[in-house]
């Protein structure tokens, strides 16, 4: 019954996300653009949490695809499509070396250190000022990917957030289900089972690293710039982790329908506050943390079937 | 033939040494009684030979294998497995889901085989409602399920740390006969930690005591447990 529901829901979800250039006008075809790359972020984001690490390194590994992408074109000579995957071979490549050293720390340690990415990749990307562009960014001289086409840029990011929901899937019916939430529930019990942790976990920061890489790629390739201010934007920390937690996490489902909530939210937020907007998510997160740790997914499952709630 | 077999193993916290020397070893087919007073260093050495903490000094050898500083998950997939004393159930996975995990991970079976393999534990265990989650059990089904999980990494060491404790006399009874079948079945070498003699008279065939971490007798229950040193073990302290 539920799972039927589900089904008919997602099946009409991707309907709608398909047909909708030929429907809506720019302007809505923008909004859904940020939502999916959002809704994209917050889905790699679960995936690590799935295993028990909170990072707070979303923008970090963006921000460098960003910065890959349109370096990759300016100064590589490559097409601007090319740079894309290029961004997320990079972003992967740095999750790798970063992983190796940052893996073995747990909890809080974790946490900040993966805090300091944006911010390390910042000051470089600043100092290396006529590589980069420095702080006042960089322009690709050719412009946006696809001459800037509204419904071209859409499918970009619907590709995007399919890589995306594709891994989190696969996550979910694979080895990695297992993995994961055996080294969150009890590492112990899991490395007595075979589970090589930390070879389970650098595959994982890898992955979703590199998948934030390719979201920074597409993300630049839509605007034809950055500067370091705008890709490594706090935001893309902080509105996909909000979005994880009001929507219900560890799964695919829950930071789906929170950022669908959030995301055409915050459109609006931003308009109408835009430097106070993160405020906003930082209050959301206090809150569903405090009062809803299973998000409202958790919750409508809870309401489903409340005899088969797990205990909290 | 031997399967595990430590060589002046020892391990010390801050001067406090809660394994000291101790050798022994550990041969197919053999149920062996780790006994000792509380503290005595019975789960420490556990620990130590199935890698989740590195000895001081002294070797392990498994198979003839120097396996001393080997991680546990690597332990795990050359055939020693083990329960834990305070339980560790995967909460967030099912109870079949839980067993699986051993065959996935230490025997890398894809997940239909894995699947298929848990639920023969299980069934060799008489576990059922598999599909339930971890809070849905008893005390006795989580005791088991760790036991399957153990199982399926499909070991031939396995070490039972305190599996009977908290369960009645009739739940103990079934627990023995069916650690005493799958022993046998699979030939497994397995070590027993229980503090209720009962059971370890009933279930080994040899043990080895513990008192400060040291060795202390080795040999069958009835004539270990006639030993004067091992009675002054147990005396002293229950003082
Ligand atoms: N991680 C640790 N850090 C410090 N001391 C420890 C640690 N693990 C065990 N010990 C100490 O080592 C000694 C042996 O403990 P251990 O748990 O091995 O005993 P045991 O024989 O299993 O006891 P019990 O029958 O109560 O389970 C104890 O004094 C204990 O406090
Ligand atoms: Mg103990």
């Amino acid at each position: 019954m539920n799972r039927n529901l589900a089904r008919v829901v997602a099946t009409l979800l991707g309907a709608l996300a398909v047909v909708l250039p030929a429907l809506a006008g720019a302007y809505p075809l923008q909004v859904a653009r940020n939502v999916m790359l959002y809704m994209a972020l917050a889905i790699t984001w679960d995936m690590l949490l799935r295993s028990g690490q909170i990072s707070f390194g979303i923008a970090g590994l963006f921000g460098l695809g960003a910065y890959a992408s349109i370096l990759g074109v300016i100064r590589a000579g490559m097409p601007a499509w090319a740079s894309i995957p290029f961004a997320a071979a990079f972003s992967a490549l740095a999750a790798l070396l970063i992983g190796y050293l940052i893996l073995r720390l747990r909890g809080m340690y974790f946490s900040i250190v993966t805090l300091a990415l944006a911010e390390i990749f910042r000051i470089v990307i600043h100092n290396l000022h006529d590589f980069t562009g420095g702080p006042e960014g960089i322009v690709a001289p050719a412009g946006v990917i696809f001459g800037g086409s509204a419904s071209g840029l859409y499918w970009l990011a619907l590709v995007g957030l399919a890589v995306a929901l594709g891994a989190s899937i696969w996550f979910e019916k694979s080895k990695f289900h297992f993995a994961l939430t055996a080294i969150r529930d009890n590492e112990i019990a899991a490395s007595s089972s075979g589970v090589d942790i930390f070879r389970w976990l650098l595959a994982t920061f890898v992955i979703t690293s590199g998948i934030q890489g390719l979201l920074g790629g597409i993300f630049v390739q839509s605007y034809g710039f950055a500067t370091p201010d705008s890709v490594f934007s706090a935001d893309f920390t902080l509105l996909p982790l909000a979005m994880a937690l009001l929507g219900g996490i560890h799964g695919t489902v829950g930071p789906i329908m929170g950022a669908v909530l959030l995301g055409v939210a915050s459109e609006w937020l931003k308009l109408q506050m835009p430097y106070g907007h993160l405020v906003v998510y930082g209050i959301i997160i206090i809150i569903v943390i405090l009062f809803m740790p299973r998000g409202l997914y958790g919750l409508a499952r809870k309401m489903a079937r409340p005899a088969e709630g797990r205990a909290e | 033939m031997t399967k595990l077999r430590t060589e002046r193993l020892t391990r010390a916290f801050l001067g406090l040494v809660a394994v000291n020397d101790v050798s022994f070893s550990m041969e197919e087919g053999e149920i062996l009684g780790i006994i000792g007073p509380n503290g005595a260093g019975k789960t420490t050495f556990i620990n130590l030979v199935s890698g989740i903490i590195m000895p001081s000094s002294g070797k392990v050898e498994y198979k003839g294998r120097d396996i001393s500083y080997m991680p546990a998950h690597e332990r795990a997939r050359l055939g020693i497995a083990r329960t834990y004393q305070l339980i560790h159930p995967l909460e967030n996975l099912s109870l079949i889901e839980n067993v699986m995990v051993g065959s996935i991970f230490a025997k890398g079976n894809g997940l239909k085989t894995a699947r298929a393999k848990a639920e023969e534990v299980c069934a060799s265990l008489g576990l059922t409602g598999l599909d339930r989650d971890t809070s849905k059990l008893t005390i006795l089904e989580i005791k088991k399920m760790e036991i399957a999980r153990a199982l399926a990494n499909e070991p031939e060491v396995l070490f039972l740390d305190e599996v009977m404790a908290g369960l009645n006399s009739d739940e103990t009874r079934e627990l023995i006969a069916q650690v005493q079948a799958i022993a046998r079945e699979r030939k497994l070498a397995v070590g027993v930690v229980e503090h209720v003699m009962g059971v370890i008279k009933e279930l080994t065939h040899r043990v080895i005591v513990l008192e400060a971490g040291e060795l202390i007798a080795e040999g069958p229950y009835e004539e270990v447990s006639k030993n004067p040193r091992v009675i002054e073990a147990y005396l002293g302290g229950a003082a």
